[in-house]
């Protein structure tokens, strides 16, 4: 699927080459330097773990990582995406999780899921500035990501929990 | 003999001294008039900028930016729990940055967020939102409190800040501040030429 994207993106000629590098690995696309890089991402490129909710950086479902930074691809212009680009499917393997991966399998955290790669995201980058967290810096952190479910409680007790994972892995 | 020549000689130095002082005086520039009538008009075109929306919203005295003017009908805190950062530094948080959301453009999607480069808060101490005209100006010449800037530093980061610069293009349909970058600028050269003088109501 992605690459039928591809192809008729560089069928039309409407857009530019450039190259992203999203989860350690290099992609050619043509694409608007407009182009929002969670379409980037997710039509051209096939990466689907980051979620659109809103298209205008209000709910988090889109939370990416340019550089170790959360953004919300959703609204950042797939040309002015310069640095390395990290998704939800580049932090960790199936038989290697992410500590914060982990500690939401152990605190079942997902409902219905679709907020969750976005609050996956954040709470990484949370992480890796903050060792452990109190409730005020995950209330700071978090407040950008929308869960309709409301597993806002789960949330924090997974970061909590993966805090603790992440140190022990250190 | 001996005494009135100490005497001859004290007088002498006091004199010589008095006379040095008074060349020193002719040559110190004297304090620049304070021309209220051209230097009030001039001032006001630069309050109508700091404290419309587009600039007082990021100079708060609080951790929260406001969501507030024309646009928004009404004066609310920025949504999604955005805070000045617990560094102070005005960048936002660990995991929730203004530059998460914010990025060197304005989005062009309805509703979407408005960008210029370093989208932050002012500093806590450079409050304009809620402030009177006399209580900016007496700040704006403060250097405690506008960033260590002489007037004309002041003059050129109003000009030349990219992020000062999105007040007047704010895209969408936020209404821009007042005027231009390069007005304003011309307005701070004005209100210097004539003193600098604030307004004495609070
Ligand atoms: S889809 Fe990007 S923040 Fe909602
Ligand atoms: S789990 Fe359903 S929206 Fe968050």
């Amino acid at each position: 699927m992605a690459v039928d994207h591809f192809a008729r993106a560089m069928d039309d000629n409407e857009g530019y080459p450039m190259r992203l590098t999203v989860d350690g690995q290099s992609f050619d696309i043509d694409a608007d330097p407009e182009m929002p890089l969670l379409w980037a991402l997710r039509d051209l490129i096939g990466k689907t773990g980051p979620k659109f909710g809103c298209g205008i950086a209000a709910c988090g479902a889109c939370t990416v990582h340019v550089d170790g930074q959360p953004v919300r691809s959703c609204s950042l212009p797939v040309g002015h995406a310069t640095g390395a680009i990290t998704t939800i499917e580049g932090i960790g393997t199936p038989g290697k999780l992410h500590p914060v991966q982990q500690a939401w399998l152990e605190e079942q955290v997902a409902q219905c899921g679709y907020c969750q790669a976005g609050q996956i995201m954040s709470a990484v980058a949370l992480l890796d500035e903050v060792a452990d967290p109190t409730d005020a810096d995950i209330d700071n952190a978090m407040g950008g990501n929308l869960c309709r479910c409301g597993t806002y409680p789960k949330i924090r007790a997974a970061i909590k929990k993966a805090a603790v994972l992440k140190t022990a892995r250190l | 003999m001996t005494k009135l020549l100490i005497i001859l000689t004290s007088v002498a130095t006091l004199l010589s001294a008095a006379l040095f002082a008074t060349a020193q005086e002719s040559q110190t520039p004297a304090p620049m008039a304070v021309d209220t009538a051209k230097g009030l008009p001039e001032w006001d075109k630069i309050y109508a900028v700091f404290s419309h929306p587009r600039c007082a919203d990021c100079h708060v005295a609080d951790d929260r930016p406001r969501w507030s003017g024309a646009h928004y009908g009404g004066t609310r805190v920025h949504a999604f729990n955005i805070q000045r950062g617990a560094d102070g530094s005005g960048f936002g948080n660990p995991g929730l940055r203004c530059t998460t959301c914010h990025f060197a453009s304005n989005s062009s999607a309805l509703h979407g967020p408005p960008g210029a480069e370093n989208w932050h808060l002012a500093p806590t101490e450079m409050v304009w939102f809620g402030k009177s005209s006399a209580e900016i100006c007496a700040q704006i010449k403060d250097r405690n409190r506008n960033g260590d800037r002489s007037l004309e530093d002041v003059a050129l980061h109003v000009r030349d800040d990219k992020l000062v610069a999105w007040g007047w293009a704010p895209g969408a349909d936020r209404e821009p501040a007042p005027g231009s970058a390069e007005a304003t600028y011309q307005a701070i050269e004005n209100w210097m030429a004539a003193g600098a003088p604030c307004p004495l109501t609070q």
